[in-house]
């Protein structure tokens, strides 16, 4: 699954802007608020190219906790700051949803008369059923947003917001590349002026 | 009775599961077969965390980088043509 080279293009766009608007090439910082700005710029841009689903509201919420993000999550956002801010209608749940996810994934417990066997089968589905369990917490806790999603809502955000950090980190890859290559051409240049300048005075 | 309550077919879930599988890197690999619940789901935690650890790192070295750029450079005239458009 991928994302359009729209995404990627809008995404590319306002991260740049988020550095710009906080002066990331300026001297005047240290590395972690270059890093921090970085990062947040990445993430606004990220949500700005997504536009509005759960998982970009619970991330402009958590990132708006900080009193410090409002100025360039408002300058990358723009509009849409406020848009994403506001309380979403609660889904209503769909329990009946929940129970067919359920027996997709082969979690419902089989009803066995007793035999001498039951007693492995009820442990070892229970089981299987426990560490599901667990392993959904911890999905609610990586996903923006998560603790207030269940069932096919968290799996189908899920699936989107992973797709989105994948397009974030290739975007930001490429940038990576591109600025190493050409801070080494200007490097390689300034060497050769350099050069230049010297063997014309001598 | 709520008119509001959509129904999601078993279809859309079995399709959302094979998204999610084809996605990540370690099912992806063992084609078409079924993995468990709690494999899909700790591939699926595994990467998440994996590429916001990935997105950590190039921070880091995206902010390194910069350090040792100045305004005037070409790199700047790239960015600033790039939010021209």
């Amino acid at each position: 699954m991928q994302v359009p080279n729209s995404f990627k293009l809008a995404l590319l766009k306002q991260m740049l802007l988020g550095f710009q608007l906080s002066a990331v090439s300026s001297n005047s910082m240290s590395f972690h608020e270059r890093k921090n700005a970085i990062k947040l710029s990445a993430d606004a841009a990220m949500v700005f190219a997504r536009g509005s689903t759960r998982w970009t509201r619970g991330l402009v919420a958590s990132l708006s906790k900080n009193r410090n993000n409002e100025d360039l999550l408002r300058g990358i956002l723009g509009k849409k700051y406020e848009r994403l801010s506001l309380p979403c209608c609660n889904s209503w749940k769909i329990p009946r949803s929940r129970k067919i996810l359920k027996r997709c994934l082969g979690l419902c417990s089989r009803r066995k008369k007793a035999t001498g066997t039951q007693h492995d089968v009820k442990s070892s589905s229970t089981l299987a059923r426990r560490l599901v369990k667990k392993r959904i917490q911890v999905l609610k806790k990586l996903l923006p947003g998560g603790e207030s999603m269940e069932g096919f809502s968290l799996l189908d955000q899920t699936l989107d917001y992973a797709v989105s950090l994948k397009a974030q980190v290739d975007v930001m890859r490429r940038l990576l590349k591109i600025s190493k290559a050409s801070n080494l051409n200007l490097h390689l240049k300034e060497e050769e002026e350099e050069e230049e300048e010297h063997a014309q005075r001598h | 009775m709520s008119s509001r309550r959509s129904r999601i077919s078993e279809e859309e879930i079995n399709e959302l599961i094979s998204k999610l599988q084809s996605l990540l890197p370690e099912t992806r690999r063992r084609g078409p077969g079924r993995v468990s619940a709690a494999k899909l789901l700790q591939e699926t935690c595994n990467y998440i965390r994996s590429l916001s650890k990935e997105v950590d790192d190039l921070s880091d070295r995206l902010s390194a980088l910069m350090e040792t750029m100045d305004n005037n450079s070409a790199e700047a005239e790239i960015v600033r043509s790039l939010l021209r458009s």
